[in-house]
C-alpha cells in the first residue's frame, strides 16, 4: 500500500513563509560577526551631523554649555555613543559642563558612569581626568519634563536652586557654587544647549528653549525624522541621528571638516564650513565604529527579507493565474 | 510706601535649605512626605461631589498660572532687587517670581507618581507571594531586586557623601557596597535594559518581512523611498553608488543630483518633513483642545467622575 506523499508547496508559497526560527538565527548570526571585527567602513557624514560637529567646534574653548542627558541603556548603542563623542569633544576643548536629566530617573547614574569611563580613558592617554564640579557638575533628575524645561527656560537659577554635588574632599555643595556655573543668570548664559534623548524631551526643549540659546540635538535612529524638521526650519543648529549620527560624528573626530589628511585628501568636505581640524591620534573609535558595520548587515538583511517575499508573491500570484 | 511693592520678590527663602543631611531637613522632609500621602488618600476617599470642585479648581489655577505666564508680559532680564513700576510688571513681576515654585511643586507632584506607582507595585507582589498565588516566585525575585537595588543605591550613595567621596570616582578605591551597586546597575539593570530593546530588530525584522508586500501603487512608492533611505544610511553603498557618479560628472554636474546621498537628502527634506509637520500641526490643535477640556474640566473620561 503507498503512503500518500505530502504535497510539496509551490516555491512562492515557500519563500512567503520562511519560518521565524531560521530568520532570527540568521540575524542573530549575522549581526554578532560584525561586533568581533572592527572595520573601517566608508563614510559621508549627513549635513546635520556636520553642522553639530562645526557648531561643538566653533564653542569658545575653555568656555561652558549645558547637557540635558536623557538616555539609559536601553539605546545606549546609539544615545551612549552621541554622549561619548559630544563629551569627548568637550573635554577636549576643555569646555565645562553642566548635566540635567528630565526623562529618567536612571539617566543622571547612567551619564555619570559614562564620565567615569571617559576619565578612564583619559588617564590611560596621560591626560587630566576631568574633575567633578569643577569641570562638570551634576545637577540631577526633574520628574516633571515639560514643566522643568520650561522653567530652565525662563527662572534656571529658581529651578536648578538648592541642588548640590560633591565637590572632590567636600561635603555636597550647592551647584551655583561649581565654577561651571558661576555667573549663570538665565539659559542665554551658556552658549549652548545640547539635548541627547532618546525621548519626546527634544520636542519639549524646542517647545521651551527656542530662542534663548542655541540648540543641538543627539537622538535615535527613530527619531531623525522628526528632529529634521526642526533642522529644516533652523530652530536647531545641528544634529546627530542614531547610530549613522554617532559614525559621522567619530568620522570628523577623526578627520575634520575640508581637513586635508597626511595624503592630502580631505575625507569630509563641506561648501558651508572652512577647515575645521578633527583630533587625529586620540581615542576618537566608539560604538559608532564598533556597531556600523552591524547595521549595515541588518539592515542588508531587512532588504533582502522584504525582496524575498515579494518575490515569493510574485511567483504565487503568476502561479494562480495559469 | 508704594503698594506695588508689596508685590516685588520678598527676601529670598528655601524653607528646605537646612543644612544637608541635619534633623531639621529630614524632619521637615519626613512631615512633607506624611502630609502628602495624607493628602492623596484623603483625596481618594472623599466622595465625587467633594473630590470633584477641589480637583477641577487646582486644576484650573495650575492652567491659569502657565496661561497668564504666556500671556502676561514678565520681565526678561529682572535685576536683584527691581521693584515694578506699576501694577501691570508687578503682575509680570510675581509671576517670574512664582514660577520657580511652580516647576518644584509640579516635580514633587510627579515625584508622588513614582511613588504610587512603588506602592501599587508592593502591593500587588507582596499579596501575591504572601498568599502564594500564581508565579508567587517572580514576586519575590521582583522584591528581592528591589530591595538589593535600594540597600547597594543608597549605601553607595552614602559612600559618596563623605570627603572620601571624590576619590570613588576612580575604580581602585571601590568598596563593597560600591561594586554591588556597579554590578546591579550596570553590570544587570543597564544590560537588561539593552536586552530588551535590542529584541526589537527581531520584531522589525519579522514584520517588514511578513507585511512589506508591493500590492498597489503606493506600497510600490513606500518600498521604494524606504529602500532609498535605508541604501543612504549604509556608508559603504552610498559610497559604492556615490563615486562613479562624482567620477563621471565632475564637479557641479548635472548628474550629481543622481547621488544616493542627494536622493535621500532630497526625499528627507521634501517629502519628510512636510508630513510630519503637517501631522504635529494636527497633532497640535487636537492637544489645544484636549487642554482646554481638561484646563475647564469638561474631560469627564480618565476618572474625573
Amino acid at each position: 500500500m503507498s503512503v500518500a506523499q505530502p504535497a510539496k508547496r509551490p516555491l512562492g508559497e515557500r519563500l512567503q513563509s520562511l519560518p521565524k526560527f531560521w530568520i532570527y538565527s540568521i540575524l542573530l548570526v549575522l549581526t554578532t560577526i560584525p561586533l568581533f571585527v572592527t572595520v573601517s567602513v566608508p563614510n559621508e557624514p549627513q549635513e546635520p551631523a556636520i553642522d553639530l560637529y562645526a557648531s561643538l567646534m566653533q564653542l569658545p574653548e575653555g568656555g561652558r554649555v549645558l547637557i540635558a542627558s536623557d538616555w539609559t541603556g536601553s539605546t545606549r548603542g546609539e544615545s551612549g555613543g552621541e554622549f561619548d563623542a559630544i563629551i569627548r569633544i568637550l573635554m577636549r576643548k576643555k569646555i565645562k559642563f553642566a548635566i540635567y536629566s528630565t526623562a529618567d530617573p536612571q539617566a543622571p547614574l547612567v551619564a555619570r558612569d559614562s564620565i567615569a569611563r571617559l576619565n578612564d580613558e583619559r588617564r590611560k592617554a596621560g591626560l587630566a581626568p576631568y574633575e567633578r564640579f569643577t569641570d562638570w557638575v551634576s545637577v540631577g533628575y526633574f520628574p516633571n519634563s515639560e514643566g522643568a524645561t520650561n522653567g530652565i527656560a525662563n527662572d534656571i537659577r529658581s529651578v536648578f536652586g538648592g541642588r548640590k554635588d560633591f565637590p572632590p574632599g567636600r561635603p555636597p555643595t550647592d551647584i551655583f557654587q561649581s565654577p561651571v556655573l558661576q555667573g549663570v543668570r538665565s539659559v542665554s548664559d551658556f552658549p549652548m544647549l545640547i539635548v541627547i534623548t532618546a525621548s519626546k524631551t527634544s520636542n519639549f526643549t524646542v517647545e521651551r528653549v527656542y530662542g534663548k540659546t542655541p540648540l543641538a540635538f543627539a537622538v535615535t535612529g527613530v527619531m531623525g525624522p522628526e528632529t529634521q524638521v526642526f533642522y529644516q526650519s533652523k530652530q536647531i543648529v545641528g544634529f546627530a541621528g542614531g547610530l549613522k549620527g554617532v559614525y559621522d560624528l567619530e568620522t570628523m573626530m577623526e578627520h575634520g571638516i575640508n581637513n586635508p589628511g597626511p595624503d592630502g585628501k580631505i575625507v569630509v568636505p563641506s561648501s558651508k564650513y572652512g577647515q575645521i581640524p578633527g583630533f587625529p591620534g586620540m581615542p576618537n573609535k566608539g560604538k559608532g565604529t564598533l556597531y556600523y558595520p552591524t547595521l549595515h548587515v541588518a539592515l542588508a538583511l531587512l532588504i533582502l527579507t522584504v525582496i524575498i517575499g515579494n518575490v515569493g508573491m510574485f511567483l504565487s500570484k503568476r502561479a494562480n493565474q495559469r | 510706601m508704594n503698594p506695588l511693592h508689596l508685590l516685588a520678590q520678598a527676601p529670598a527663602t528655601n524653607f528646605w535649605a537646612e543644612p544637608n543631611g541635619s534633623t531639621s531637613l529630614w524632619v521637615k522632609i519626613v512631615v512633607g512626605l506624611i502630609f502628602g500621602i495624607g493628602l492623596i488618600f484623603a483625596l481618594m476617599a472623599a466622595p465625587p461631589q467633594v473630590r470633584r470642585p477641589i480637583v477641577a479648581g487646582v486644576t484650573f489655577l495650575a492652567g491659569l498660572f502657565y496661561v497668564l505666564f504666556y500671556l502676561w508680559p514678565v520681565p526678561i532680564d529682572q535685576k536683584d532687587g527691581e521693584l515694578p513700576r506699576n501694577a501691570v510688571e508687578g503682575v509680570g513681576f510675581w509671576l517670574k517670581d512664582a514660577l520657580g515654585v511652580v516647576v518644584n511643586f509640579t516635580n514633587i507632584l510627579t515625584g508622588f507618581m513614582i511613588g504610587l506607582g512603588i506602592y501599587s507595585l508592593l502591593r500587588i507582589h507582596l499579596r501575591r507571594f504572601f498568599k502564594f498565588q500564581k508565579d508567587w516566585g517572580f514576586s519575590l525575585t521582583l522584591l528581592l531586586s528591589m530591595l538589593a537595588m535600594i540597600f547597594f543605591g543608597y549605601a553607595d550613595w552614602l559612600s559618596r557623601l563623605g570627603e572620601r567621596g571624590a576619590l570613588l570616582d576612580e575604580r581602585s578605591n571601590w568598596t563593597l557596597v560600591n561594586y554591588g551597586r556597579d554590578f546591579l546597575f550596570e553590570g544587570l539593570l543597564q544590560q537588561m535594559d539593552a536586552a530588551m530593546f535590542s529584541i526589537i530588530a527581531f520584531f522589525i525584522l519579522s514584520a517588514a518581512y511578513r507585511a512589506f508586500r508591493i500590492r498597489s501603487v503606493e506600497a510600490t512608492i513606500l518600498l521604494a523611498t524606504a529602500l532609498i533611505v535605508m541604501l543612504s544610511l549604509m556608508g559603504a553603498v552610498q559610497y559604492a553608488i556615490d563615486t562613479p557618479i562624482k567620477q563621471a560628472a565632475g564637479p557641479n554636474g548635472f548628474l550629481l543630483n543622481f547621488q544616493l546621498s542627494e536622493i535621500s537628502q532630497w526625499i528627507r527634506n521634501t517629502f519628510q518633513t512636510s508630513s510630519l509637520r503637517g501631522i504635529a500641526f494636527g497633532v497640535g490643535i487636537g492637544a489645544l483642545a484636549m487642554g482646554l477640556r481638561l484646563w475647564l474640566s469638561l474631560e469627564r473620561t480618565g476618572g474625573n467622575g
